[in-house]
């Protein structure tokens, strides 16, 4: 007997001379955590020398933020592979393993351009996209069905159609994120952008420059009249995507602007929408410039610049398996995550599981990112700041514009 | 202090040895983090690898006062400890005085007046937003029926009513706390000194302004003391509730945002970071001084 623990101690030693342990932080969102977990069980499988700890991170992007934070600066090892948000490579770059080397070895020649630009800082790879996220707008078929409208191709049009639903049906015409944090921003890129407007070009702002000035106005000034005129219940002020999401799957609006990942659950058994849900691009804002926008959203996964070498190779090798075209599939189908790889688009399987992805393929490919820049935060926070304002009436379209304007220059 | 002391000197060595391993722990956990605070708050400098750290003097503070988002939020800050605190002592007290009353089941409804104290901040915190959801919030709801807001105000996107609506909040998870320390002070005053103030013929006015109150003062001191301390340095309700939008933000919010959010910032944020921290000690300790002073407390 004491011989056998003898040995067995001896053997788990030689082993744990060639296997390493690595950790992961990963989402729970939804059935986020679950599928990962089947597929580390299969990388583990592949690579029986490496063993994966997966660690789950609070819900919340700004939660996730304080916690990488607390890690980071205090520049413990663990853990080895960082699941990031799309805007915070720029700020964390110098914590960040640098992967240009290994551009070919991830294949980020597959991936859609956007999101692989979004993880490179000043012409660094720092990270390698996992799954994308894209504004997109959910209406309700049958309400537009039975009072005789056609899908928005416009903000007019949906202004006019949700206006005149809502007030038949005494319901909400068009929910979206309006409460004062990041996803507001993101709302109001895309209002922005549509509007043929525009906040920071080339890490320059140019938020008050004549060839924008005006559409930033006429998209400020329709965000507030979606509001003013009961378009948008005043409440949106204070949603983030959940609220809305409740509102708009339990049957009380026409129109919502949301991710991707609304769709499962506003289409599942127990959705009173089930069935009655279509969705499509963000409409197209007025006049020449007007044209379709969404803020490219999604998640990346960065390597921890102070775990060992041994920790960082078994890292990347963890990296290229979970963003691999067979995992990116197998995440689309069970957890309904949007892939990165343009491929995974054409697989059957994908198809099969989300029909609504072939509509959608354009619009990922054309997502539009949100500044990119070290000091990302405090533009954010001008940016929401400033149009939270005018939508709680404390400030003018114009004024806020001039002051947006003065108070991100002076970040410069 | 006393010229002679009673102990022995070995004694006071013997006391002076056990009192050193309380006074490290102190010192490493509250004055080192203090000190440094301080010392941070002179330099210009980010937690961002290769930032060099740059002497500025005090000119964090001087641009600290002229950050028109530091004003706001110590505006708020004021507004919300004045208004939270001071209903917080009136309910608390009538609510004590009605607890130091002889009824029926009196030992179940003391108990049961602090389950809102018992209930974590960040719990009841996110009850109240759901209660002042514009479309299904019962708080909402019951306000608008009784012609005190149009039907589907967001109670916590309006600017004023959402300060109004957080203090709501705090008055209803703290007042338990302050009727309990103030129950505390009630049961130590002698029932005799009614008596005798009855049969004096003093009414129940007299008696409350004559006896009650000035026997309570010390505890109404402390009482007032950790409310507004506590009061002062609020977060957890403002940031869960409204992120410190419209009107709603605490010193304690944007100091989060300037050490969380901006901890990596080419800006070199965490030195001005620090600066608010060591305003918002300043802010506290001198109204701990004030009240003491005011109340005449001695902490011996």
């Amino acid at each position: 007997m004491k011989k056998f623990v003898v040995l067995f101690a001896l053997f788990t030693m030689v082993m744990s001379l060639f296997s390493i342990t690595i950790t992961m932080t990963a989402g729970a969102v939804g059935k986020e955590l679950e599928v990962l977990n089947e597929q580390v069980a299969m990388f583990m499988e592949e690579y029986p020398e490496i063993e994966v700890r997966v660690l789950p991170m609070p819900n919340s992007a700004t939660d996730r933020h304080d916690l990488y934070v607390t890690y980071l600066a205090s520049g413990t090892p663990d853990p080895d592979v960082l699941m990031l948000d799309v805007i915070w490579p720029a700020e964390f770059a110098p914590f960040l393993v640098d992967l240009t080397n290994d551009y070919d070895y991830f294949e980020l020649d597959k991936f859609f351009p956007g999101t692989v630009a979004s993880n490179t800082v000043e012409g660094q790879l720092v990270a390698v996209p996992w799954f994308t996220d894209a504004g997109i707008l959910y209406y309700r078929k049958d309400l537009l069905e039975k009072y005789g409208y056609e899908v928005p191709e416009t903000w007019d049009d949906l202004y006019t159609a949700a206006k005149d639903i809502s007030e038949m049906e005494g319901i909400n015409g068009f929910v979206w994120q309006g409460a004062r944090y990041e996803g507001l921003t993101c709302n109001v890129m895309e209002f922005f952008h549509s509007f043929g407007g525009e906040i920071m070009k080339d890490g320059k702002v140019v938020v008050d420059d004549p060839k924008y000035y005006e559409n930033n106005i006429a998209a400020i000034t329709f965000m507030d009249k979606l509001i003013e005129d009961g378009v948008s219940p005043r409440g949106v002020t204070t949603y983030m995507e959940e609220e809305g999401r409740r509102v708009f799957q339990n049957g009380d609006a026409v129109f919502m602007r949301n991710w991707p990942y609304a769709w499962s659950l506003a289409n599942s058994p127990e959705s009173p929408v089930a069935g009655k849900v279509g969705i499509t691009v963000l409409p197209k804002g007025p006049g020449p410039d007007g044209r379709n926008s969404a803020t490219l959203g999604g998640w990346n996964l960065g390597i921890n610049a102070n775990s060992s070498p041994a920790e960082i190779e078994a890292s990347k090798k963890l990296i290229k398996f979970l963003t691999s075209h067979e995992q990116q599939v197998y995440k689309a189908v069970n957890a309904g995550q949007t892939p990165t790889m343009i491929e995974a688009y054409n697989d059957p399987r994908t198809i099969e599981a989300n029909d609504f992805y072939a509509d959608l393929l354009d619009v990922f490919l054309n997502a539009e990112p949100r500044p990119i820049s070290p000091i990302y935060n405090e533009i954010s926070y001008q940016i929401q700041t400033a149009v939270h304002q005018v939508l709680t009436q404390q400030k003018d379209p114009k004024q806020a514009i001039d002051e947006l304007a003065r108070n991100l220059k002076s970040l410069e | 202090m006393k010229a002679k002391s009673d102990y022995k000197k070995a004694d006071i060595w013997l006391a002076f040895w056990l009192i050193i391993p309380t006074l490290i722990a102190i010192g490493i956990t509250a004055f080192y983090p203090l000190g440094q605070t301080i010392y941070d708050s002179f330099f210009k400098w980010s937690l961002r690898p290769g930032f060099q750290r740059e002497f500025v003097g005090f000119q964090n503070y001087i641009n600290l006062f002229q950050d028109a988002r530091f004003l706001n939020s110590l505006w708020n800050t004021i507004y919300f400890t004045f208004f939270s605190v001071l209903i917080e002592f009136l309910l608390g007290l009538v609510t004590a005085l009605i607890l130091n009353a002889e009824f029926r089941l009196r030992g179940l409804v003391r108990a049961a007046v602090l389950i809102p104290w018992a209930i974590p901040t960040a719990v009841s915190s996110q009850m109240w937003k759901w209660m002042y959801n514009d479309q299904y919030g019962v708080i909402s709801l019951m306000l608008y029926n009784l012609g005190i807001i149009e039907q589907g105000t967001p109670i916590l996107g309006t600017p004023g009513l959402a300060m109004a609506g957080i203090i709501a909040v705090d008055v209803w998870k703290t007042t338990p706390f302050v009727a309990l320390l103030l129950l505390a002070g009630l049961q130590i005053i002698p029932n005799e000194l009614y008596e005798a103030a009855r049969i004096d013929g003093a009414s129940m006015w007299k008696q409350f302004t004559s006896i009650t109150l000035p026997v309570l003062r010390p505890t109404i001191g402390v009482t007032l003391i950790f409310r507004t301390l506590d009061a002062l340095r609020v977060f957890d309700v403002v940031y869960i509730m409204t992120q410190g939008s419209v009107g709603t933000e605490t010193l304690a919010v944007y100091n989060r945002s300037l050490l969380m959010d901006n901890i990596f910032s080419p800006r070199g944020l965490f030195g001005y970071g620090s600066a608010l921290s060591v305003v918002i000690f300043l802010i506290i300790g001198i109204f701990t001084v004030i009240y003491m002073r005011s109340l005449n407390i001695k902490l011996d």
